[in-house]
């Protein structure tokens, strides 16, 4: 019984080996992919360009525009004449905030009074633009907490006084903040997410397209016999890209690894054949390769990288986010992954993940089963 | 000429058309997908779930706690004991620790206070922003702590020597995310879609050897790639249209400040530009297998180097360099400044001129290959 499914496996590893090309790619592309990501992608805010138009020009002006040039997170890029000079740099894009200090800056200040800062952030890129006012506001109260103490000191009030009150920072999981330690396992959920669901969408629907399809309706194979031997070769070469990834993660990149190898290995092979089955589903589902890539890419890529935990977490979207978040195969990887890496944490969290992966994978395979028919028409 | 080129057009279309799982798919391309994207949040802190830890059970230490709250946090719950604050982080039940000491408020009041927040490290950009709004929320504090030790009423405090920042963001007051990430989504669909479809179409030419049989026929390489080509412009524009104003504006409100005529315009030169793209990999590829691979090998990369991940200002020298030759990056920089600021064709030419350029050149390499390959 199982020599059927293992005939149709060898068939399809045959297959697989006679277009080098193809199998090369299926290897070659999670790796670029892991290359640039990981030594390029910075989701780090840095450099942004910033003009002043500074009415008062005192040396306190100055001083508090040395704050933003010191750092690391602005780039000066000059003294704007008028409003209309910086209004037009950021509408080019030259700019992307403009700091307009008023002419009495100076005077009200030394006078022990408040003075107002005009901020223009340029907002269409939201995500910048929140960094931006919130880098802003670091250097104006750096700049406020030295203001205060001078003033508590000319009171004649004592040192703590200015500041009562000290907050101390611990970064767990991630000690240094280190940007890869959060792309880098990330994109292993990603990619094993896209590149498999892909592979999987052509297995079946290629046959269709070149009609050898029939050599399996006519043979004594079972629809479970064939979706078996279709899939399993391809959860294979995902399973390999895995360990490739992990490689590379580890030695290359250097990413913290706290906890077991063998707990993740688990979860990857089980979300590699669940990832495999979705494109498989899609496969044996549509007449066309155009129409099952393009399907299975969209209902793949798009949801895994905003929803399953990459770029923000999960307990901070609403209830729509969360819903779509706990549809997506990869919310649950996600959360093994980081977890394995960052936190070290074993089997007994994972148990649900594991869980949900598994019935999603039972789901999968048994709808490919059930619309896979062994009849024309 | 004219003649060749409209049945050969007439073929491409009717070909297209006929498909309607693809067309059912390439309408919710532009809608349903458009929607998910627009809807969820990026790396900006909002609802950020934080656990507290509060040992000194004070004013003091409710008054801190009340601080931390909505836009940017959300308290999903007390913990009482090292143990369960250690598995609200492990398990990603929150993201954040406030942890407040027993002494806290007699601390505050010796003017010698400290508190501990604990931060989820896994998710960089996120941590860093919500540590600073944390930050900002002490210093805040810190500053009526102040008024109270030295007996000021509120108006003293208005009158200290501080910078009041009065910020104002152009062109999305709101810093509404949805605005970006639809658009953006859009501009990836259409980028995507242009270079599979048209990929696809000549793939298929090849692996049914119907290739063969149009190189036989007097119609000229030239007229084939265009006609390849110009079904595609076609569709992607009237889908984006409908995207555009179904879910871009219609369902996230965004607003569409520029001159449509100009942004269509380019549009279409663009997703020339991009289907040349997918024709020079179906002129190498033997199969839509292979053709895919290509295509994400060069897509993934394009994207990313679009602009919309990491800002232009912010990549490294050698991204920089590298996203000059990424059509994308033109039209996301194109894109936001038409739509979304309203800047006309003086802000925006060399942008055109880009996307225009490279579309030339992959049209003409594309050209060149084939010639080699099959003449």
């Amino acid at each position: 019984m199982l020599e059927r499914s293992r005939a149709i496996v060898r068939k399809e590893t045959r297959e697989l080996l006679r277009d080098p090309v193809y199998l090369g790619m299926a290897f070659i592309v999670p790796v670029v992919l892991l290359l640039l990501f990981g030594y390029g992608l910075s989701l780090d805010v840095k450099h942004l360009p910033v003009v002043f138009i500074d009415h008062d020009r005192s040396p306190y002006s100055r001083d508090y525009i040395d704050g933003f040039i010191h750092s690391e997170y602005f780039d000066f890029i000059g003294l704007a004449e008028d409003a209309a000079q910086a209004d037009h740099w950021l509408r080019s894009g030259r700019a992307r905030v403009i700091v307009d200090i008023p002419p009495d800056f100076a005077r009200r200040l030394t006078g022990n009074r408040p003075v107002a800062v005009g901020v223009t952030v340029d907002g269409s890129f939201p995500t910048r633009a929140n960094v931006i006012i919130a880098y802003v506001t670091a250097v104006s109260t750096q700049y406020n907490q030295r203001l205060l103490s001078e003033y508590a000191d000319r009171l004649g009030a004592g040192g703590g006084l200015a500041q009562p009150l000290t907050m101390d920072l611990a970064v767990w999981y991630n000690p240094s903040l280190e940007s890869n330690n959060m792309v880098v396992p990330g994109m292993i959920v990603l990619i094993l997410m896209l590149f498999p669901a892909i592979l999987g969408a052509l297995v079946v629907v290629r046959e269709k397209e070149a009609g050898t399809i029939f050599n399996l309706y006519v043979s004594p194979a079972a629809r479970w016999e064939i979706v078996l031997g279709k899939a399993l070769p391809y959860i294979a070469v995902a399973f390999l890209d895995y360990l490739i990834i992990y490689a590379m993660s580890i030695w290359l990149f250097q990413v913290r690894f706290v906890g077991s190898f063998w707990v993740l290995s688990a979860g990857a092979l089980l979300y590699s054949a669940c990832t495999i089955g979705i494109g498989v589903m899609f496969s044996v589902l549509m007449r066309t390769q155009l129409a099952a890539m393009l399907i299975t890419f969209l209902t793949t890529m798009t949801p895994a990288f905003n929803y399953s935990g990459f770029i923000s977490p999960v307990a901070s979207m609403d209830a729509v986010g969360q819903f779509i978040a706990h549809l997506i195969p990869a919310t649950y990887f996600m959360g093994m992954v980081r977890g394995v890496y960052l936190k070290g944490l074993g089997f007994d969290f994972f148990w649900s993940d594991l869980l949900a992966l598994a019935a999603y994978t039972v789901v999968v395979y048994g709808l490919a089963w059930l619309f896979l028919r062994k009849r024309i028409g | 000429m004219w003649r060749r080129l409209a049945s050969m057009v007439k073929k491409e279309f009717r070909q297209l058309l006929r498909d309607w799982p693809i067309l059912f798919i390439l309408v919710w391309a532009f809608s349903g997908a458009i929607y998910v994207a627009g809807h969820a949040v990026r790396i900006e802190v909002s609802d950020y779930p934080v656990v507290v830890y509060d040992l000194s059970r004070s004013a003091a230490s409710r008054d801190l706690v009340a601080r931390i709250r909505a836009p940017h946090f959300k308290v999903v719950g007390l913990v009482d004991s090292d143990r369960s604050l250690v598995h609200a982080l492990d398990a990603g039940e929150a993201s954040l620790a406030v942890v407040i000491p027993p002494d806290f408020e007699r601390l505050v009041a010796e003017g010698a206070g400290r508190f501990q927040i604990i931060a989820d490290g896994t998710i960089t950009q996120s941590s860093i922003m919500a540590t600073s709004y944390v930050a900002q929320i002490a210093a805040r504090m810190n500053l009526e702590l102040f008024q109270a030790r030295l007996d000021l009423t509120a108006r003293d405090l208005e009158r200290l020597p501080q910078i009041d920042v009065r910020q104002r963001v152009a062109f999305n007051p709101n810093v509404e995310n949805a605005w970006f990430t639809s658009l953006l989504e859009m501009l990836n669909m259409a980028t995507m879609v242009s270079t599979l479809l048209t990929a696809a179409a000549m793939v298929r030419e090849k692996v049914y050897g119907t290739l063969e049989q149009l190189l036989v026929s007097p119609l000229r390489p030239m007229e084939l790639f265009v006609a390849k080509i110009l079904p595609t412009v076609v569709i992607v524009v009237v889908l984006s249209f409908l995207s555009l104003f179904g879910v871009v504006q219609g369902v996230f409100h965004t607003p569409i400040r520029g001159n449509l005529l100009l942004f269509y315009g380019v549009m279409a030169v663009y997703v020339f530009s991009v289907s040349s793209l997918g024709l020079l990999i179906a002129v190498f590829a033997r199969n839509l297998a292979q053709a895919m691979m290509m295509l994400f090998l060069i897509l993934m990369p394009m994207m990313f180097l679009s602009g919309a991940f990491t800002p232009p200002e912010s990549m490294s020298p050698w991204m920089s360099y590298a996203s000059l030759i990424s059509p994308m990056r033109y039209f996301m920089d194109f894109g936001y400044q038409v739509l979304f600021k309203g800047n006309g064709f003086t802000y925006v030419w060399h942008d055109i001129l880009g996307i225009g350029a490279l579309g030339l050149a992959m049209f003409g390499l594309s050209m060149w290959g084939f010639r080699r390959l099959y003449r």
